[in-house]
């Protein structure tokens, strides 16, 4: 199998008013084409960060200081061009966001949002042939109604839709590399576990490589081939997800574990792909907060 | 749709409602005020007589309430009496000198969007650097001085010590243009007069800028802000993860939902240019509604008065419906609410 992303030695800081911060102190992860891994640490141990290091957003902020190799398909991210950057994103890497419904843009429609990102790709693509290939991806993560949600606004849909949306429209592009910052965190449990469990055969049946990022060792458990624990900005154990559960070697791994909430403890909670409650989701939020 | 339209009605019935009060409210203050508009309109040289007799014409004698209802009468009969200071229909003047501050205000509006939108997303898209600094400090400059300052402080500037711009008035006194709108700028083009068309711009110039002046600061400074806001929110990042050009994610994404709580402010900041442009109008000697009122004023008009107060009155109602209109169009979840909100 060939490597899709590639990280060596990977620093960062941030220049504050109070001086350098380091954030990242040298982390290496790679992840196969077609190949799941899994980011788990506690909150600001720096997994956002590296997500959008890798997207090659941090590159560009001012304030941070990005050192070390970003191989992504054989090119290298930390050198590479700002607008080189930029055609990658949202063609050959895309991500999904904690919060699906305000990460969707709240005044435009379903299908209208879909039309952009599809015309990263390919910016002469007609609205009818954007609105096909929406449809036929909204039906890959089982929306139902699939024509009549393109014409909805973020806000009329679920929670759970959304989420099922995002996904939708992070794999429209087919890209390689998926980055998922906590997806569906914001969720309730079954909601986020039918969606993570839809989101595993997408991936799998695509092929598309997966970086999943959580401080959840629970939720990645059924989800990925592999682990990266990271703690304060250092990677502290690596290993494929049985083996890391099953023998966590290192005493931080070890609490994390002890810290996962016992309804994730033993894997996702089961809930059956297709319940009353999945072919329902579509709240129609009627009024403004006015 | 329906919601749209469900706006538009509600906001109709409550114009009726204010339409209604301010008329009461000025009918009252207008009438209290001390002097007798009778002999003030006859002058000191009329009999008392003649007063008396303009008096009971005007139904001076009888009580405030059946004048009330004289007053709504007529005016659902779309009369809003004579003018004792021109004497001729108060319709008739507010038909002649309307136009001149509606063009006036249209045009600082036009300024105060035109300029003021563009330099807030400019300030927020560059935020910390310099040009959002230069914005800053600018618009902080003209927000801090009210618009007849202004009109002062341009009018020796650019009138009198560099004289690019007329002093004042609307047209100059070689031209002679037939009235079809009212408005200058039309009605020259109407006529075919080009050097007319320019002399009027030019004429328009100073007063609409010290008009819009604060106008233009608030708005690119509202702008700013609440671009500045909206540039946190998730969807933001989201569209900067799929890649998209900073200033495609300035349009669709920053501006579009940063407008939506902007636009009644500036909705209201047009409005009140409505108020400032009396002071304005008085300094360049613009022939419009403003300069009416003042005189009516003095001279305790009473018709007029009500007419010239009602007539801005319903024009401030009608740019906030305009206004609220806007905001449903671009803010989905009022234009896609189904049911009726309390
Ligand atoms: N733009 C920035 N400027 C300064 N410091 C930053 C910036 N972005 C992140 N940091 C810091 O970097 C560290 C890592 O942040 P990061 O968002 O990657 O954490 P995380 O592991 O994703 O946590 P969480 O689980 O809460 O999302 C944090 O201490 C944060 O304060
Ligand atoms: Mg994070």
């Amino acid at each position: 199998m060939s490597t899709l992303l590639d990280i060596q030695d990977l620093r960062l800081s941030f220049k504050g008013l109070r001086g350098i911060t380091d954030v990242l102190h040298g982390i290496s992860l790679s992840i196969a084409a077609g190949e799941r891994v899994a980011l788990v640490g506690e909150s600001g141990s720096g997994k956002s960060v590296i997500a959008r290091i890798v997207l090659g957003l941090l590159q560009e902020t001012r304030s941070a200081r990005v050192s070390g190799k970003v191989g992504f398909d054989g090119a290298e991210i930390n050198t590479m061009r700002p607008r080189d950057r930029a055609k990658l994103r949202g063609t050959e890497m895309s991500m999904i966001f904690q919060d699906p419904t305000s990460s969707l843009n709240p005044t435009f429609t379903i299908g209208n949002q879909f039309a952009e990102v599809m015309r990263r790709r390919d910016p002469k693509l007609s609205r009818a042939a954007c609105d096909a290939r929406a449809i036929e991806m909204l039906t890959e993560v089982s929306i139902p109604n699939p024509d009549r949600i393109l014409e909805n606004y973020p806000f009329q849909l679920s929670g759970g839709m959304n989420q099922r949306v995002m996904i939708a429209m992070a794999l429209v592009n087919h890209p390689k590399l998926l980055l998922a910052d906590e997806p569906g965190t914001a969720l309730d449990v079954s909601v986020q576990a039918q969606t993570l469990r839809l989101m595993h055969d997408l991936v799998e049946k695509h092929g598309t490589a997966v970086l999943f990022i959580s401080h959840n060792l629970g939720v990645v458990r059924e989800f990925a081939d592999r682990v990266y624990v990271i703690y304060r900005g250092n990677i502290v154990e690596e290993g494929p997800t049985a083996s890391v559960f099953h023998n966590p070697g290192h005493a931080y791994t070890r609490a994390l574990m002890d810290a996962v909430p016992r309804i994730t403890g033993a894997g996702l909670p089961e809930v059956p792909e297709v319940s009353d409650a999945f072919l329902a989701p579509m709240v129609r939020h009627d009024r403004g907060a006015a | 749709m329906s919601s749209v339209l469900r706006i538009l009605l509600r906001r109709l019935g409550i114009s009726v409602i204010v339409l209604i009060g301010v008329s009461m409210l000025i009918f009252a203050i207008a009438r209290v005020i001390p002097g007798d508009p009778a002999r003030i309109a006859l002058g000191p040289n009329a009999s008392a007589e003649q007063v008396a007799n303009l008096r009971a014409e005007m139904h001076l004698d009888e009580s405030i309430f059946a004048q009330y209802g004289y007053f709504v009468s007529d005016v659902l009969r779309g009369d809003l009496g004579q003018s004792l200071y021109t004497n001729r229909p108060v319709t008739t003047d507010i038909v002649q000198f309307l136009p001149a501050t509606l063009e006036l205000v249209i045009f600082a509006g036009i300024l105060m969007v035109g300029l003021g939108l563009p330099l807030g997303i400019l300030a927020a898209r560059h935020r910390g650097r310099w040009p959002d600094h230069v914005i800053r400090v600018l618009t902080l400059l003209t927000v801090s001085a009210p618009s007849f300052v202004w009109a002062v402080i341009l009018m020796l500037l650019f009138a009198f010590y560099l004289p690019l711009f007329p002093v004042a008035g609307r047209l100059g006194d070689s031209f002679d243009i037939a009235t079809v709108t009212g408005f200058l700028t039309i009605d020259t083009l109407i006529a075919g007069n080009f050097s007319a068309f320019l002399d009027a711009l030019s004429h328009l110039v100073l007063p609409s800028v010290a008009l819009s002046l604060s106008g233009i600061g608030q708005a690119a400074r509202l702008t700013r802000a609440n671009m500045i806001e909206t540039y946190d929110k998730p969807y933001i990042e989201m569209a900067q993860a799929f890649g998209f050009f900073p200033s495609r994610i300035a349009k669709r994404y920053a501006f579009k939902p940063s407008m939506i709580p902007s636009l009644t402010i500036i909705g209201l900041d047009f409005a009140a240019m409505l108020g400032n442009a009396f002071l304005v109008e008085a300094v360049f000697a613009w022939p419009g509604l403003s300069r009416y009122g003042v005189a009516v004023i003095l001279r305790k008009d009473l018709n007029a008065i009500m007419g010239t107060v009602l007539i801005i009155a319903l024009t401030f109602l009608v740019v906030n419906i305009l206004v609220d209109l806007l905001i449903a169009f671009l803010n989905p979840r009022i234009r896609h609410s189904t049911r009726a909100s309390s």
